[in-house]
Order: structure tokens, then C-alpha cells, then sequence
């Protein structure tokens, strides 16, 4: 007695010997045009064109060498400024299901000159997580940001490192070195592993790398860019480590007051693995959050698309907002990726000022990056290069 | 995008009727209606989402083919059948201490795999023969190793449903053991006292004889080793987490299974039972492969969205008092499925009103199994049927269900209701 006999009605060996060829050439089809889909994303070059005001572009095993050759040994970009000042050091990427964070940070590597001060970036803090897109999710491998030159296809990602890379899941994560127990598979999470150790899985390895940076390159505010659901609560702020705290509310108020609303939350004590908690903790730096919303995360979005990840607009939100069920706001006019970055690169660059207005005698300063209200009127491909352009050696990849 | 979304919906309820008409499998039936959906939708037959979304259960597909596999040795080596025998010889004056015992033998194979089949097949056919030499008629003994199976499916530690749904809201799968555990007990026990309350004493030669006999040398140790390997691996996992490679539970079910092939007194045809155990559990895969497909294309479509919005906004007391059908059914129609269609919006709404999630969810857990013996699908429900030997209506098996079920629904629903009241089960 099997389940097979009950489950099955239509299940057996006497299949005709022409179905099976037909099935399994099908399978094979399937498996081919699905695979050079898998294969494209996991391999598309991001160009990026260096920016005048980029000085040296290392690689994050400069650091530790423990993820030297993985697919999560990116590039970390230095802008030496003009005159010193303190060191900031801006990461998108962590979650590359959430655009807007890269692309804000593509836009400062593209475009950032430093007159005061230093700025370190990178753009793909979770590489790895840039070359897989959400089971079930049903992603798009990849969007097409439109420039003055032609588009520009940057890879879509997911939350979680790709499974080809780190696999299996524990039976429950337990975070390093607070052991508190998480989700099984936010052992892959790049913002749940934070601090990192050097003998640990490769998540937890990239994370010890960069905290190796912040610490050895005497970061002083590290900037980890995120986007998040409007069905989420910590949506269109600022988290802050508790050392950050003066800093992010006087972020807040002046964009508040200038630009557009962002709130400040505080990073939760006893929440580890979280970049605003762990970096704080265990460096001199001050450590921050951004969030900004995005529609394409939320679960009762309807048809998940290019478009819809890019316009952020969606009916079936809308109405769930209508219900009182969100935490941000949402129109006909949805929540556009210009948008979103824009929000992102005030914020970074407000940071700047406000750093500078609170420690003097070590200034940040930056010209060349657009603010929320330029790259809305101007779309964000309009800051970006065209790699065909580019200088020599002025072109690297990610 | 209400009309196109609906539009889908109804495309692919029209060609999952069909296929079914056709004599289609669920399995296929459900991949059908993803591909119906996905060419309605204006996306042709989009290959990549159709592999993305195959995979999305790979995991828990792994775990169920390794603890099913480490069972199916158990139950080879005779160990089952030792166990079973052993209980009845001790036990056998004790109609209540028996029946609890055989509650815990029907509870375990299901609460490992996740599998009510898997109890089924495992023990359920065993404590059958116990329960009918205690007196008690076939139909209620098909009803009691029913829906003590499906109790199995949602105990602890693999609960699907639970699993599923959690996974779709970006929910930790951490504080259910106990939300999950309370309620299987509580009705499992309640289930085998009132179906069994007029059986009288277990007639111990009559049972000896028909229970298959252990082979020479099985022993309690042979027995509980494999166990012991199993908690050893998780134990050992929890407290030097960081000192330990990352196992996974498909390698802890592969390395019981290893120590159960090895300890065992007779020589077992490894390759024989991995065969049986992959024939055995192919449509419970090919459900959750599908499955997948299923819910990708919906997501592509937009057709989860649209579920999960009428969901989350429609009246809190039409979802409570339709609770106890509208699970049940979609259980019937999408098996596991039901879990990140249905459950993933249920639980977003029951978030959003301040609930607790976790035994929100732990609550539906326990209703979902009811399903599995209505038609469409009926897979546990005839199975059981099947093993227990019972020839008579099928009607008259689902009648002899009723108070059961409906003990279940009470507490599945109280627990949605009251989920904020009862979240100190969680321990968090």
C-alpha cells in the first residue's frame, strides 16, 4: 500500500513510450531556457563609472582574507577628499531585493567628489544575494533604469544570500555572539548576522570582513540603506545606534522641515545581528539605518513587475492603505524609484552637514551628488555614466 | 487590476476543474491551472518563474523524503512492530495508560515528517489491529487513526502548514512547539477517549497474534539509538552553534536513518526502501513542487495579492465564523497549498488587528488537517481507508469524524480568537 496508489489517480507504469519522450524532452526545455535565465543573472556585469572624486577602489578581502574568491568579495570604493575631515562610509546592497539602496549608492560612486573629509561605499554589500531572486516571490531577474545615453540593467536580488553560495540552513539560527535564536534563514542575512566571525558561514564572514573595515579604516558613521514594505512599521527613517542619536534627530528635523518627512527610530537593545545594533556596539562608529518604502515588497501588491517595482505604484496596496492597514502612505502616484533614491542621497548628504555642524573641526563635505528634489526632476539615469565613455581605468564592475 | 487579477483567478479555477475533470491528478491539476493562469495573465509559459517556483520547497521536500526514509527503516527493521507489541503486553489492563501510549505512537511519525501518510503508514495500520481487538468498530477506528494522523501532520517539530505560511510572511518558524503541541494532544486524546469510550479490555492473544512479529534481537536500545542520534544533532547544534559545522535536518533525519539501517537485526535492502519510501511520498512532493509553481504564478499575476487584500480587509467576524469551513475546503482543493494562499493573507489580518500571529497561526494548523479526507484531493482520508482495511461507505467514516472535527474547529478558532491571551505558549 502506497500513497501513490490513493493520491494519484492518473499515475502508472504503462505510459506510452511517445508521452514519456515528450514529457521529459519538455523537462529538458524547461530546464535549459530556465538555466540560461539563471545563468544571465547570476553572471550580468554591472558597469560602474567611476566617479572624478573616486581615489582607489579596493576589494573587501583587502580586509580579511577569509572571503577572498567568494562571490561576496566586492569592490569598496575610496573618495579621498580634499581637505581632512572624518570618514563616513555608506553601504547599499544588503538586501539587493530593495533597489533604491544600490542605486542611491551607485549614484554617489558615479558622481561623489570629496572636499572634506573621506567617503568609503559599496554597492553590493550582500553580492551574493544580488544573484538570486525570492522562491515564490516570482522577481524579475533584473531592471533597466532609462539615461541620456540608452538604459542601464542592474541585476534584482533577494533578502538572503543565494542558497549556491551557503546552504544548508541550520534547524534554527543562533545569532553570533548574543545566541539569540532567529529564523533558520536569516542565517543568509546579511543584516542579522552583524558582528560576523571569521570562521562562520559565508554571510556571517562578509559581515566580519566589513566590520574589519569600519574598524581598521577608523569609520566614524556607517550608513546602511534599506527600503521596506508599507506594511512594515519602520518605514521612511532613520535607526540609529544610541551614540547616533543627536545626529539622526537633527537629520530628521532638517529634512523634515526642507524635504520631505522621515522619522528617527532607536536600534533595540536586545534585536541582534542588525547593523544598527552590532556595528555601534562593536566599533567606534556611529551606526544608521535609512529606510524608504517600497510597494514591491508589500505581500497584497498585485502583478509583480519591472513597472511596478520602478513606479511603485499598485492598486491592491493602495487599498489596503484605504483600510488603515499601513504605515505609509500611498496614491495614484505610488512611491517611484527616483523617488526613492532621492530620499536616500538627501539623507546621506544631510547626514554630511549635519556632521559637520556638530563636529567642526572634522568636516565631511561632497559635491557632484544629486539631492532628492534633482533627481526627481531630472530621473536618476541622468546620473548615470555612460560605461562606453568612460576614461581609462576609470570602468570596474560588480 | 481587480478585473485582470480576477480574471486569472477564474482562468485558473476553470482549468484546475477541468484538468480535474480529465482525471488529472491534484499535483497536476494545481501545475495546470499555474500555466492557465500565467498565459491569461500575458506572461506565455514563463520558464524561469515555473523553475523558481518548483524549487521554492526544496527544503522541506528534503526533509520529508529523509525523516520518511529513517521511519520506513525503523518500521523494516521491525522496531514499530517491537514497540507496539511491547506497549500492549505491558499496558494492556490500563484501557486508558493504553490508549494514551497509542495516542503518542500515532502522534510521533507525523510530528517528525509532517506527514499524516507518513503515521499512517508507519503505525497507523499496527494500532489499528490494537484499537479493533480492544472492541472498537472499524469505522471508528479508521476515524481515530484518521484524525489523530492529521493532529500528527500539525504537531511539532514539522508542522507544513505553519511552516509555509510562516516562510510567506517573512515569520520566523521559532515559538510554535508549544501552540502546536497543546492543541494535538489535547485533541488527539480527546479523539481516541470518545470514539474508543465503548471498547472494553484489549483481548491480548488475539492482538499478539496479528500484530507482525519483531525479528529475533530487537531491542528498546535499537529502538531509541536512532532517537537519541536525532535530539543529539539538534541538542548539540543549540548549544555549540558556533562550534559546529551547519548539519541541516535532512542530514540529522539521514544520519537517525544510518543508525537505525545499522543497529538493525536483520539485513535490510537499503536501496528497496529508498525506492519505496521516494514511490511512497511522490504525490506529497509532487504537491509541494507544484505547489510552488502554483503560488509563483499567482504572485506573478497578482492574483495573491488580490486573495490577500479581499482577505486582510474583509469583516474580523466573517473571518472567524468561516474560519472552520474555509481552511478545511482549501485543504481539500490545494493540500499544502492552502497554507500560502490562504494562510498568508489570514495571518497578515490577523497581525494588523494586533493578534498573535504565531498561535493565530498554530490555531489554523489544527483545523487545515480536517481536509484531508474531503474530496476533491481526500489523500489521507482514503489512505487511511486503504490501511485499516475499511470496506464500508465512505460517507459513514466521515460521519463517525463529526464530534472530533468539530472538538477540533472549536479549538483551532478559539485559539485565533484568543491568540493574544495565549501568546505566553510561545516562551517569547
Amino acid at each position: 500500500m502506497t500513497v501513490a496508489g490513493n493520491g494519484s489517480e492518473n499515475r502508472g507504469g504503462g505510459a506510452p513510450l511517445v508521452r514519456k519522450l515528450v514529457l521529459g524532452a519538455l523537462g529538458v526545455l524547461l530546464l535549459v531556457t530556465s538555466g540560461l535565465s539563471f545563468y544571465r543573472h547570476r553572471h550580468l556585469e554591472e558597469p560602474v563609472v567611476l566617479s572624478d572624486g573616486v581615489t582607489e577602489v579596493k576589494k573587501l578581502s583587502d580586509y580579511f582574507d577569509g572571503i577572498r574568491g567568494t562571490v561576496n568579495d566586492c569592490n569598496v570604493y575610496f573618495f579621498e577628499g580634499a581637505e581632512p575631515g572624518a570618514t563616513m562610509f555608506v553601504m547599499g546592497g544588503t538586501h539587493p531585493e530593495e533597489p533604491a539602496a544600490r542605486l542611491a549608492a551607485w549614484l554617489i560612486a558615479e558622481n561623489a567628489v570629496m572636499e572634506q573629509g573621506r567617503l568609503i561605499v559599496v554597492l553590493s554589500g550582500n553580492r551574493s544575494a544580488t544573484t538570486v531572486t525570492r522562491l515564490g516571490g516570482a522577481y524579475p531577474p533584473d531592471f533597466a533604469i532609462p539615461t541620456d545615453w540608452g538604459a542601464q540593467t542592474f541585476r534584482l536580488g533577494d533578502r538572503w544570500s543565494n542558497p549556491l553560495d551557503q546552504w544548508p540552513d541550520p534547524e534554527v539560527y543562533i545569532h553570533y555572539p548574543s545566541r539569540q535564536y532567529l529564523a533558520y534563514v536569516d542565517a543568509r542575512n546579511l543584516n542579522r548576522t552583524w558582528p560576523g566571525r571569521p570562521d562562520g558561514t559565508l554571510t556571517e564572514r562578509t559581515t566580519y570582513a566589513l566590520l574589519e573595515l569600519i574598524r581598521r579604516e577608523n569609520v566614524d558613521i556607517f550608513i546602511d540603506l534599506h527600503e521596506a514594505e508599507l506594511q512594515y512599521p519602520v518605514i521612511s527613517t532613520i535607526v540609529t545606534h544610541e551614540r547616533g542619536e543627536e545626529l539622526a534627530i537633527f537629520v530628521s528635523m532638517m529634512l523634515s522641515d526642507e524635504e520631505f518627512n522621515i522619522g528617527t527610530e532607536y536600534s533595540p537593545k536586545n534585536l541582534h545581528g542588525l547593523s544598527h545594533r552590532e556595528v555601534g556596539d562593536a566599533s567606534q562608529a556611529i551606526s544608521l539605518l535609512f529606510e524608504a518604502p517600497e510597494p514591491f515588497l508589500d505581500a497584497t501588491r498585485g502583478r509583480t513587475t519591472r513597472e511596478q517595482l520602478l513606479t511603485g505604484i499598485d492598486e491592491f496596496v493602495m487599498k489596503a492603505g484605504e483600510h488603515g492597514l499601513l504605515f505609509e502612505h500611498i496614491d495614484e502616484s505610488g512611491w517611484p524609484i527616483d523617488v526613492r533614491v532621492g530620499r536616500h542621497t538627501s539623507t546621506v548628504l544631510q547626514t554630511m552637514e549635519a556632521w559637520t555642524e556638530l563636529y567642526p573641526d572634522r568636516p565631511l563635505s561632497c559635491r557632484g551628488v544629486p539631492r532628492y528634489a534633482e533627481v526627481i526632476a531630472e530621473g536618476l539615469g541622468h546620473w548615470l555614466h555612460d560605461p562606453s565613455e568612460a576614461a581609462p581605468g576609470r570602468l570596474v564592475t560588480e | 487590476m481587480t478585473a485582470y487579477a480576477g480574471l486569472v483567478l477564474a482562468v485558473m479555477v476553470v482549468v484546475y476543474i477541468a484538468a480535474k475533470l480529465f482525471k488529472l491528478s491534484t499535483e497536476l491539476a494545481m501545475f495546470a491551472a499555474a500555466l492557465g493562469g500565467a498565459l491569461a495573465g500575458g506572461f506565455g509559459l514563463p520558464a524561469r518563474h515555473i523553475a523558481e517556483g518548483a524549487m521554492t520547497y526544496l527544503d522541506i521536500n528534503l526533509i520529508f523524503i529523509t525523516a520518511t526514509l529513517f521511519m520506513n527503516i525503523l518500521k523494516e527493521a521491525g522496531g514499530i512492530a517491537f514497540v507496539v507489541r511491547r506497549i500492549i503486553g505491558r499496558f494492556h489492563r490500563s484501557r486508558a495508560l493504553l490508549f494514551v501510549l497509542l495516542t503518542v505512537l500515532l502522534l510521533v511519525p507525523g510530528a517528525l515528517t509532517g506527514a499524516g501518510s507518513v503515521t499512517v503508514l508507519i503505525t497507523g495500520g499496527l494500532v489499528a489491529i490494537v484499537l479493533q481487538t480492544m472492541g472498537i468498530s472499524r469505522v471508528r477506528t479508521v476515524a481515530i487513526v484518521f484524525i489523530i494522523a492529521g493532529l500528527s501532520a500539525a504537531a511539532p517539530p514539522v508542522s507544513l502548514w505553519a511552516m509555509l505560511t510562516a516562510a510567506g510572511v517573512n515569520m520566523p518558524y521559532i515559538g510554535f512547539f508549544m501552540p502546536l503541541l497543546v492543541p494535538c494532544v489535547v485533541a488527539a486524546l480527546f479523539t481516541i477517549f470518545f470514539l474508543g469510550r465503548r471498547s472494553g479490555e484489549i483481548d491480548l492473544e488475539k492482538a499478539l497474534q496479528e500484530l507482525p512479529a519483531p525479528p529475533q534481537g530487537m531491542s528498546w536500545l535499537r529502538v531509541a539509538f536512532p532517537f537519541v542520534v536525532f535530539v543529539l544533532l539538534i541538542v548539540i547544534g543549540r548549544v555549540w552553534p558556533h562550534d559546529t559545522p551547519v548539519v541541516g535536518l535532512p542530514l540529522m533525519f539521514l544520519c537517525a536513518a544510518a543508525a537505525s539501517y545499522a543497529l538493525s537485526p536483520i539485513r535490510l535492502d537499503f536501496l528497496r526502501i529508498s525506492r519505496e519510501t521516494i514511490e511512497q511520498l511522490l504525490p506529497l512532493i509532487g504537491t509541494l513542487t507544484c505547489v510552488g509553481v502554483l503560488v509563483q504564478i499567482m504572485t506573478l499575476t497578482g492574483v495573491r495579492g488580490l486573495l490577500a487584500v479581499t482577505t486582510v480587509t474583509l469583516s474580523v467576524t466573517l473571518v472567524f465564523a468561516t474560519l472552520f469551513i474555509v481552511l478545511p475546503v482549501s485543504e481539500a482543493v490545494l493540500m499544502w497549498g492552502a497554507a500560502p494562499v490562504i494562510g498568508v493573507p489570514l495571518v497578515l489580518l490577523f497581525n494588523t488587528m494586533g493578534l498573535n500571529p504565531i498561535v493565530a497561526l498554530a490555531g489554523m494548523s489544527v483545523i487545515w488537517p480536517l481536509g484531508d479526507a474531503l474530496p476533491p484531493t481526500a489523500i489521507i482520508g482514503r489512505l487511511t481507508v486503504d490501511v485499516v482495511g475499511y470496506k464500508d461507505a465512505y460517507t459513514r467514516f466521515l460521519k463517525s469524524c463529526i464530534v472530533p472535527a468539530v472538538f477540533i474547529m472549536i479549538i483551532g478558532t478559539l485559539m485565533v480568537i484568543f491568540s493574544s491571551e495565549l501568546s505566553f505558549l510561545t516562551g517569547l
